[in-house]
């Protein structure tokens, strides 16, 4: 098994620049992530990884071996394909035998490696059936099985959920989380963009946009100190709440105005900078007087084990909160929030700041008595 | 309102019970039988005719031969070289349908799946043969043939022959391969399995219906061929095909009709016997190319 790294990539399409300098490290062993809006280059450089996609500028090494010029099949590397691509002329022990027969495995070891995949994928009585007679959970399985029989030392995964409706999507992520366990120390790289399955399966998430590395972290990291407003906004869900602030003084403290003129005293190193306030659903609480703001509800969302409310403010902004389940709340009535929660402060350039703390909120109506 | 409500309705309902799906489908096939009975007749009547005398022809009986012989049959087959000519036509059609078959699938997998410089004004050079009518190059086909020392063998025959609907087969080719998912080759690839074996064992099998389509085509084109055999085979009679062997029964004074339809029943038989196995698929790839 082996890590990778790549250092300062970058791709050209003609004159257009997709991968603008990226470094990442990922360990041996590790369940990497790439997760981005679509456009931000994730594929490519994982087709890069891959070999399938020539490498402008900087290097890729598998295992310590820089390979940008070995062929793909040479990388130690197995792909899974959002479509599958699986042989459709092929049955499924044919469509995973494939490259090691045209390598000239002998035919037991072909057999013998088949049958273990077939045996961890549990895809043992659909070995002699053709791609069109499987399911789409089960044509992933199969095209899965087509990388493990190639014992790569670099699992690579290009959206592979995406084709499977939303249950199967569920069920086939839990599959491919149980596989990295089984297969020991084997270095999993997950192209996705969807930030849940980002979420519950890597160990790393790298979250890219336009070609750049945003930031790369455990999850909890990227969900609980994000380091700038693209990730904020990117990971957890529902999305975060921007407000937007306007620096002001109270009586020689920092602190930062709402948009309704209310005004929230701050402190901390970097309090002067602050120009947005980040806070998720559940940073806010329900108070019933002197709350950071007010709002109008518009929808109230029943999850079940929660309760999302949107609110319009009075400066015209939608924001949401987290309720317990069971919060009785209606539509149209108005309610006070609170800060009750982790909250997040960025600069004007959208930048993370770190030890910025709320402290009280003076209203409008108490500055202007 | 309601009354031209109701009119509408009933007006549909009396449309509906005139047109119903089932007489609707008795009168297509009333329709389809007879035009199935004028375009069968004459071939119906060739195999009749060859059962029978010259004299019982035109005698005009019915379409069952009153003394059925296999005179015709013998006397074509052995007195008028028929029979050279049955293999003749084969190794042409064979030989034509393996190189086109071959070539047309290589190229249409370049033209369909590489991109390469000058890719469309290659494609726009090969579709305009299409409308260069056949008497235009049959006499620099022929020159061609004579400067490379095949003019008057059955080889160049095949080799001219190739050239008919070559660009036809080529286009069906590239446009079946430019649809199939780049990611089938991208997999093979990260098998480690080459371009050559890719080609051969993952894109051909794949592309079944349009081969047996050019099978087809191409088969009957080679074996119904029949004015460049004539031109290449002009001077060496013992190079004919059936078709200008058939020809040769009409005589300048006398025209051996029984010989004729004897001779044009052998060669029939093989192409039916052909489109009976492989019209499943024919009709199959046929309906593939045009869906797209």
């Amino acid at each position: 098994m082996a890590g990778v790294k790549l250092t300062d990539i970058r791709k050209k399409f003609g004159a257009v620049e997709v991968i603008r300098g990226v470094d990442i490290e990922i360990r041996e062993g590790e369940f990497c992530v790439f997760v981005g809006p679509s456009g931000c280059g994730k594929s490519t450089l994982l087709r890069m990884i891959a070999g399938l996609e020539d490498i402008t500028a900087g290097s890729v090494e598998i295992g310590g071996h820089r390979v940008n010029d070995i062929d793909p099949s040479e990388r130690g590397t197995a792909m899974v394909f959002q479509t599958y691509a699986l042989y459709p002329h092929m049955t499924v022990s044919q469509n995973m035998g494939f490259g090691l027969r045209m390598n000239g495995v002998p035919k037991a070891e072909i057999a013998k490696r088949v049958a273990e995949a077939a045996r961890i994928l549990q895809i043992e009585p659909l070995l002699d059936r053709k791609p069109r007679q499987l399911s789409g959970g089960q044509r992933q399985r199969v095209a899965i099985g087509r990388a493990i029989v190639r014992d790569p030392q670099v699992f690579l995964f290009d959206e592979p959920l995406s084709n499977l409706d939303a249950e199967l999507r569920v069920a086939t992520r839990l599959e491919i989380a149980k596989l990295h366990g089984q297969l020991q120390g084997s270095t999993m790289i997950y192209v996705t963009h969807d930030q849940v399955e980002a979420m519950t399966l890597a160990d790393r998430i790298v979250v890219l946009r336009d070609g750049r590395v945003e930031q790369m972290g455990e999850p909890m990291e990227l969900y609980e100190r994000p380091a700038n407003l693209f990730v904020a906004g990117f990971i957890g869900s529902p999305k975060m709440n921007f407000i937007k602030l306007r620096a002001a003084s109270n009586g020689g403290q920092p602190a930062a105005e709402l948009p309704d003129g209310s005004r929230l005293t701050l402190s901390g190193a970097e309090a002067d900078s602050v120009a947005t306030l980040g806070v998720r659903a559940d940073g806010l609480k329900h108070v019933d007087r002197d709350g950071v703001f007010t709002g109008e509800v518009t929808v109230v969302e029943q999850l079940g084990d929660a309760v999302f409310v949107y609110v319009r403010t009075s400066w015209d902004q939608e924001i949401v909160a987290r309720f317990e389940p069971g919060a009785k709340v209606r539509v149209g009535e108005r309610i006070s929030f609170a800060l009750g929660g982790r909250t997040h402060f960025f600069d004007a350039d959208g930048r993370g700041l770190t030890g910025v703390t709320p402290g009280n909120t003076i209203s409008e109506a108490r500055l202007s008595a | 309102m309601a009354d031209v409500a109701l009119s509408r309705s009933s007006a549909i309902t009396s449309r509906q019970s005139f047109l119903n799906p089932r007489r609707r489908r008795l009168i297509t096939s009333v329709v389809l039988a007879a035009i199935c009975i004028l375009w069968v007749y004459p071939l119906v009547w060739m195999v009749s005719a060859s059962f029978k005398s010259n004299s019982e022809i035109f005698a005009g009986g019915g379409l069952i031969p009153e003394n059925p012989t296999f005179e015709n049959f013998v006397r074509a087959w052995h007195e008028a070289n028929i029979g050279a000519y049955f293999f003749n036509t084969l190794f042409v059609t064979v030989g034509s349908v393996l190189i086109t078959t071959i070539s047309a699938a290589l190229m249409g997998y370049a033209l369909g799946r590489r991109p390469f410089p000058g890719r469309a004004a290659l494609f726009g050079l090969m579709l305009f043969t299409l409308f260069i009518p056949q008497g235009y190059t049959i006499i620099p086909v022929f020159e061609l043939l004579s400067n490379l020392g095949l003019g008057q063998s059955l080889w160049g025959l095949m080799l001219a022959t190739c050239g008919h609907s070559i660009v036809i087969f080529t286009l069906l080719f590239a446009g079946y391969f430019s649809q199939m998912p780049k990611e089938l080759e991208e997999a093979s690839r990260m098998d480690g399995v080459g371009p050559v074996k890719t080609f051969w064992y993952v894109m051909l099998p794949l592309s079944k219906p349009i081969i047996v389509t050019v099978v087809v085509m191409q088969t009957l084109q080679a074996w119904n061929d029949f004015l460049l055999p004539l031109v290449i085979t002009l001077a060496n009679p013992a190079l004919r095909t059936l078709s200008v062997g058939i020809y040769s029964f009409r005589g300048e004074h006398f025209i051996d009709w029984g010989g004729m339809t004897a001779g044009s029943t052998i060669t029939i038989v093989p192409v039916i016997i052909l489109f009976l196995f492989l019209q499943r698929y024919f009709i199959d790839g046929l309906a593939g190319a045009v869906k797209g």
